[in-house]
């Protein structure tokens, strides 16, 4: 996306991760709780329009103003904004109903992320919906610190890869069209056979080598293209070194790099607090999960890793 | 060793500058596990993760792991933070002449002079803790038949990065001494 003035020190944060069900809006609506107790100025905005339900984690039923106002009447996100119980913590609501967030145009998009970028917090935390759709990814593009939450199973990790691997062709796309090299990602990839590229790692140094000029572009935007793990609803010690494995596949892989942020446990208090409709954060501070969200957003702000136990994967 | 090659190593093996020595062991086994086998990280890249590409991997990994190894034997550039188990231990002259016969003893100083627990050979090798302190122990009663220890000592001499053929010719020779029928 085109780089807009931010807000101040305002800093994204955007939440997705390509499978349904691993713990995203748990996961934003702790980090964002956290953040609030910590002293931040914090909004989160629920961009799972198929499926929004970021509310009722904070134990409030749906508000009357959500994002359909933005999309469908042309408000302003500013105002749109409600509070919680929370204090320093505001919330911008999907809505289950009228939109799906592959009906929202490109010029609406823009628009919401312009208003995003203006929205007067510290913290603004984007819960993003299932599936790699291209708003799902171009919001994700868009936040400073880009987290991604799996569980350790292998429909999530093939999920996580495919999200991935969207995110960084389509970074490599936007990127490119910025300097006037709009068509020739795709037109390359669609061809992929004919050049002998296999891969999008392929496709990346095929980039490089065949343009130096591209070489240097990309080394440099792609430099700022990290994304921070964090591994949800883990069991054993092997469900924790997943995320050490993944780390090391994605970087030898596609050469990325990748932030094990950390992992939070499996523990029934999370499926109790979310059926009580209360803040997990608030009303099971006390709990390893929530100490673990503490050290995952800990490590997310300072970009450090969460340390492993033992060294065998 | 130059720094940009042992960085350059290092990264191979996803450690940072400041890893030890059982760090760099402890890595070097976890990812050639990971590239060797199957695991639910790699099996959804299958299509796209060649076996060729595994391949070049895995020979990165063994590449890296030996240049690092033989730069801490000639204490090159690269150094490690002293252990603090052996604190500045001397060089122990006697113990030079026995390390070069692989007994229990010497098994368990070198496991501890690379700062590996027993726990992590004993998770890694799925072998019972129990079992690796008396062949380290030389507790011959208690070890299982000939052609079972053969095994287990070769699989441990690799997680020590021993010759897995010297440590088992050796150990299975005092064992036998020890089991001969009178």
């Amino acid at each position: 996306m085109p780089n807009t003035a931010r807000a101040k020190e305002g800093q994204i944060w955007a939440v997705g991760g390509g499978k349904g069900g691993t713990g995203k809006t748990f996961v934003t609506s702790s980090t964002g709780a956290y953040l609030a107790r910590r002293g931040r100025r914090v909004v989160m905005v629920d961009m799972d329009l198929g499926g929004a339900n970021l509310h009722s984690f904070f134990g409030i039923n749906r508000p009357q103003k959500s994002l359909t106002s933005f999309f469908e009447t042309g408000a302003r996100l500013s105002d749109l904004v409600v509070d919680t119980d929370l204090p320093n913590m505001s919330l911008i609501t999907g809505d289950i109903h009228s939109i799906a967030s592959d009906t929202v145009r490109f010029s609406q998009k823009l628009k919401l992320f312009r208003q995003i970028m203006k929205l007067d917090v510290q913290h603004v935390l984007i819960d993003l919906g299932a599936g790699s759709h291209t708003n799902t990814i171009d919001t994700f593009l868009m936040a400073d610190k880009m987290i991604i939450v799996l569980t350790p199973e292998v429909i999530s990790i093939e999920n996580m890869y495919h999200f991935v691997k969207n995110s960084l062709f389509r970074k490599v796309k936007l990127t490119l069209k910025q300097y006037g090299f709009k068509e020739i990602v795709q037109h390359i990839w669609d061809r992929r056979q004919s050049y002998g590229i296999k891969n999008l790692k392929e496709l990346i140094d095929y980039l490089k080598e065949s343009f130096s000029y591209i070489g240097t572009i990309l080394d440099s935007e792609l430099a700022s293209f990290r994304i921070h793990l964090v591994v949800n609803m883990v069991r054993t010690n092997q469900d924790i070194l997943l995320g050490t494995s993944i780390k090391s596949v994605l970087t030898k892989y596609l050469g990325i790099p990748i932030f094990y942020s950390g992992y939070v446990e499996y523990n029934d208090v999370v499926w109790k607090s979310v059926r009580e409709r209360k803040q997990f954060m608030l009303n099971y501070a006390a709990t390893g999960c929530a100490k673990q969200v503490e050290t995952v957003v800990e490590n997310i702000i300072n970009g450090r890793e969460v340390s492993v136990p033992g060294g065998y994967g | 060793m130059t720094p940009e090659e042992s960085r350059k190593y290092l990264d191979i093996l996803e450690i940072g500058p400041r890893a030890t020595l059982s760090d760099i062991k402890n890595a070097y086994l976890r990812l050639k596990k990971l590239y060797s086998g199957d695991s639910i990280v790699l099996d959804p890249l299958a299509e796209e993760f060649s076996d060729k590409r595994r391949t070049k991997i895995i020979g990165e990994i063994e590449d890296a792991f030996a240049k690092l190894l033989a730069a801490d034997k000639n204490k090159t550039t690269l150094t490690f933070p002293p252990d603090a188990a052996s604190g500045d231990a001397p060089p122990r002259a006697e113990s030079r002449a026995e390390d070069l016969i692989f007994s229990g003893p010497t098994l368990r100083r070198i496991r501890e002079k690379l700062g590996i627990e027993i726990i992590e050979i004993s998770q890694q090798l799925k072998l019972r803790g129990e079992l690796i302190k008396s062949i380290e122990e030389e507790r011959f009663e208690a070890l299982p038949e000939e052609i079972y220890l053969k095994t287990h000592l070769k699989n441990i001499a690799v997680c020590l990065s021993l010759n897995p053929a010297k440590v088992a010719g050796d150990y299975v020779a005092r064992y036998r001494d020890r089991k001969k029928p009178r």
